[in-house]
């Protein structure tokens, strides 16, 4: 099929009229440099190299605070991220609501970033995020497409895939 | 319909045992004959019988501390001809927006898991009481006293005869109505309501659950609460194929039961093999140990597909839709046996047994309704026995040289992994066997990490025969699959509970945990069976119902035995105790309801409210439903949660739309009153969620010991439940929690092992200690 990049990985879990922005990694950094206080969620199928290293690499290139959910903790804290360790919906908990002030303490974010969660739970966050978390936007930089996120990568192969995140980042 | 104004949860007040000992005689008016019979003299509490808005209060306190997460799996509404609306930042032409859309599919969702159980015990009921007679007595054996728990805080009486199910029965298809019909457009319209409703559904599931398996147990001779109860012969490898198959798949004991007592009487036990699929299995065993179980409904197409069994009898829950079809395909005749199921089969009920064999098996028709379990355990064997050497010459599968040859068309599309639920390689699988390598297609057969639903199969461009070719890849692991399950033993016996009672409110047992629900897992059964592994070692009480308890069964250690050969049945630390089938789900809320009975010595009738909150302070207990996939299981937890049991699901649980996640970060939500002293102070996350999805199995395992800590936890048992979730945390995350000094009140709760690490954490918090509620309770707050 020819636009089989932009349907969802998973079709079934379109949910409605809204779907994504498809996005390159350039429009992806457009949207970090405009962001005030973006967050990285990395999940626990990026916890192994090479992306463990070329998702460590956007996260150093652009500075960002990272979460880590089910146990992706332990590889990006020896990557030195320094992150923050919570379950997918408990981040997503937070991530609604407008009160809280952010893994910082200094203010809800305006981007999330997600990478390398187990798809269909991640949609389902993205979900939640799309229909009650108006005050931010979802960009997703795993190798399939969410049509539940605000922007997303397309469907891909490893090594496009590999080639979008390393332009992101530093290399690792 | 205005709630009852006598039941109103406000008028209670805590002291009120203490200070009220109200007495109230409940008598029932014999209509025919003008008379008024006075049963015994019971003492009852403020809301026997609730209606939907009676426990309201106590819903809202529960979701005050554990806020309802929604996660839509859909953006719009069509349930209506306004519609489709989308509902995404926008409301409905009803006025609906997002929220109660959700709130209100899982009412939807609670409601149709709860009839199924309802609707399984008002057949069983009914029937058995046309069997035995309504007199025939509710025994559960001399140890257990308490045996209908539920029924008793919930309804405020005791049942002692299958008549008096009847009435339990009357009650919550009054309230199943009133709760479905708030589902209609333009009826309830917050969502906090709809989920109120919901958790009332869910208890009337619990209470359908507890009905349907006291009456099978009692009328039936099921195990009651027999910690030795045998151990099941399971597995496909168990089954002799020599003989003629039958294979029952559903929840209904009845009809496998009228097949055993046909083979019985006919002196036929040894010439058949009657096996099973889902909790029929699991009920057909426990009402007769020759019984084989195949496994979870995980096993269903491919074992389908086998063309093992000569005939299939289907009663009612988790059966493919599709099986006459999938059925004729291998000459197998199909029997449907309840109203819930008859695939579009003449009903032959009223028909001599002999005729609907001789049109079965001449393939006048493809299968046969029958509604009447004798008849269907006739027509079976009967049927079996002649098709099974018609059938013996039959080709079943292809043969692996044509699987390769099947899996050379391949074009590689992907789409059968992209639409498979889990993204299994089904694609490499097919790529690699094309090339003769069958090594994926195995890894996807073993511990049903491709647990058959087909949808691969759908979407193939080449129309390939994948579930086939996956059955027979598997067909030669298939003949080691030989494990064992300990039948389900039904309860509790009070004895255990009066044993583990302290050690489980104190904290010394860490907790009870219970693995139950269906085989929609991420990562294959395997998983569940290295949970209750892990926490059998740690000393915890494990459970187990249903799909999960098979999982568990399908596990062996490195000398060969399984975990039921490991671990004893009794309910008590390093049990591994077998309930029953997923209407024995009842006896785990039973067990927490019975702690705080004879334990704690709370009254139940009609106690809902202090009975739930004292299980949600004091009863370490979890659910964890890592496959959970129905309606039913969401039935089941949601009834769960109002008891105060937080329940862990697998991923695919996200998409049950709601979660009830607390916050740590928010103090005021986790205050208690100290019903000792008076005292509103703060407390503590514990339990910090009432309904969670976790993303692996690497993620649930520290949560659901964290999960099992409770505010009345003596040091000594904070410090072993402390050391179980550090443990965990730090195998998987590498370091200890950074949570954990949320949960120590005192330094004396600091695990030993612990100790030097948990103080630098403390002192990095500014941990300051805190005083402790010695009867925490969330009731007597927020304006009761």
């Amino acid at each position: 099929m020819a636009n089989d990049r932009v349907i969802a990985w998973q079709p079934t879990v379109i949910a409605g009229p809204k779907q994504a922005l498809l996005v390159t990694p350039e429009t992806a950094e457009l949207m970090i440099k405009k962001a005030k206080r973006p967050l990285l969620i990395l999940g626990p199928l990026v916890k192994e190299d090479p992306v463990l290293s070329l998702a460590t690499g956007i996260a150093k290139k652009w500075d960002l605070p990272v979460v880590t959910t089910a146990d992706a903790y332990k590889a990006f804290n020896e990557k030195g991220l320094e992150p923050t360790a919570y379950g997918v919906v408990e981040i997503v908990n937070l991530l609604k609501d407008p009160e809280w002030l952010g893994l910082k303490g200094e203010g809800q974010h305006d981007l999330v970033i997600f990478l390398g969660c187990v798809y269909y739970i991640g949609s389902q966050g993205l979900s939640t995020l799309k229909h009650f978390a108006p005050h931010l936007k979802t960009l997703t930089i795993c190798k399939f497409f969410h049509s539940n996120a605000d922007a997303s990568f397309p469907n891909m192969k490893d090594e496009e895939w590999f080639n979008y995140l390393e332009k992101m980042g530093t290399g690792g | 319909m205005a709630p009852k104004p006598e039941s109103k949860p406000k008028n209670f007040k805590d002291d009120f045992w203490k200070t009220k000992d109200i007495k109230i005689s409940i008598g029932e008016i014999d209509e025919a004959s003008g008379v008024i019979e006075v049963p015994e003299v019971e003492t009852q509490g403020p809301t026997p019988k609730p209606n939907i808005t009676d426990l309201r209060s106590w819903d809202m306190k529960l979701m005050g501390r554990y806020e309802p997460f929604y996660a839509p799996f859909c953006d719009m509404c069509c349930l209506c001809t306004f519609g489709k609306c989308d509902l995404t930042n926008k409301k409905g032409a009803c006025g609906i927006d997002a929220e109660a859309q959700q709130a209100r599919t899982v009412l939807l969702a609670s409601c149709i898991g709860s009839a199924c159980h309802s609707g399984h015990s008002r057949h069983l009921v009914e029937h058995l009481i046309e069997e035995f007679g309504a007199d025939q007595p509710i025994d559960m054996g001399l140890n257990i006293d308490i045996q209908a728990p539920i029924m008793m805080t919930v309804l405020g009486k005791k049942p002692q005869t299958l008549g008096d199910l009847k009435e339990a029965l009357d009650y919550l298809e009054e309230q199943m109505i009133h709760l479905l019909s708030a589902c209609h457009t333009g009826q309830e319209g917050k969502s906090i309501d709809f989920e109120s409703k919901a958790l009332h559904a869910g208890l009337m599931d619990n209470l359908g659950m507890e009905i349907g398996d006291i009456a099978q147990i009692a009328a039936l001779n099921l195990p009651k609460g027999d910690e030795n109860a045998p151990l099941i012969e399971m597995g496909v490898g168990t089954i002799d194929t020599q003989k003629p198959v039958v294979l029952c798949i559903g929840h209904n004991v009845l009809p496998g039961a009228g097949i055993m007592d046909y083979m019985d009487e006919t002196g036929q036990e040894e010439d058949l093999e009657v096996c099973g699929i889902c909790c029929a299995a699991i009920d057909i065993s426990r009402y007769n140990d020759q019984a084989k179980v195949v496994g979870p409904i995980s096993k269903q197409l491919k074992f389908v597909r086998s063309g093992v069994a000569d005939v299939i009898v289907v009663d009612e829950q988790c059966v493919r839709t599709d099986i006459l079809e999938e059925a004729q395909a291998k000459n197998t005749a199909v029997i449907a046996t309840t109203d819930k199921i008859c695939l579009g089969l003449p009903d032959l009920t009223s028909e001599d047994p002999d005729k609907i064999v001789s049109k079965l098996v001449n393939k006048e028709i493809p299968g046969a309704l029958i509604l009447d379990p004798a008849k269907v355990g006739e027509v079976a064997v009967k049927a079996a026995n002649i098709l099974s050497p018609e059938r013996a010459t039959l080709k079943k599968l292809p043969d692996l040289d044509e699987v390769q040859k099947l899996s050379s068309e391949c074009t590689e599309c992907g789409w059968c992994v992209r639409v498979c639920p889990n993204g299994q390689p089904m694609m490499d699988a097919v790529v690699k066997a094309g090339e003769g390598d069958f090594s994926t297609f195995e890894k996807l057969y073993l511990n049903d990490v491709c647990y058959t639903c087909g949808r691969c199969e759908q979407e193939c461009e080449r129309d390939l025969p994948l579930m086939s070719m996956l059955a027979k890849v598997g067909e030669k692991l298939s003949k080691e699959e030989k494990f064992n399950i300990r039948a389900g033993r039904g309860p509790a016996q009070d004895v255990e509970i009066r044993r583990v009672g302290a050690p489980i409110v104190l904290g010394d047992i860490p907790g009870v945990i219970a693995f139950v629900g269906c085989s929609n897992y991420p990562n294959g059964g395997k998983e569940v069976a290295e949970m209750a592994k892990e926490f059998l070692e740690r000393n915890y009480i494990v459970l187990t119902t249903g799909c999960g308890a098979m999982n568990i069964g399908e596990y062996r250690d490195e000398e060969g035995k399984t975990l039921y050969e490991q671990y004893g049945g009794e309910f008590d630390a390093r049990g591994l105790i077998n309930m029953g089938s997923c209407v024995s789900n009842s006896h785990v809320v039973g067990a927490t309801i019975k702690i705080a009975n004879i334990f704690a010595k709370k009254p139940l009738e009609g106690n809902f409210e202090e009975i739930a909150d004292y299980i949600l302070n004091r009863v370490g207990a979890c659910g964890v439903a890592w496959g959970a996939y129905s309606q039913k299981a969401a039935a089941i937890a949601t009834g769960v949660n109002r008891w105060g049991i937080p329940v862990v699901l697998g991923p695919h649980g996200s998409k049950y739309r709601r979660l009830y996640l607390g916050r740590a970060d928010k103090v005021d939500s986790w205050k208690v009153k100290d019903l000792r002293t008076g005292e509103v102070m703060e407390g503590e996350p514990a339990p910090e969620h009432l309904l969670y999805a976790a993303e692996t199995k690497e993620e649930a395992l520290p949560v659901i010991a964290k999960l099992c800590i409770r505010p009345t936890d003596t040091p000594k048992g904070r410090q072993i439940k402390l050391n179980n979730y550090m443990d965990l945390y730090k195998r998987y995350f590498g370091e200890l929690p950074p949570d954990v000094h949320l949960f120590v009140r005192t330094e004396k709760d600091i695990p030993i092992t612990y100790k030097k690490d948990v103080q630098a954490i403390l002192e990095e918090v500014g941990w300051k200690p805190r005083k402790v509620a010695q009867e925490p309770s969330l009731m007597g707050m927020d304006g009761d």
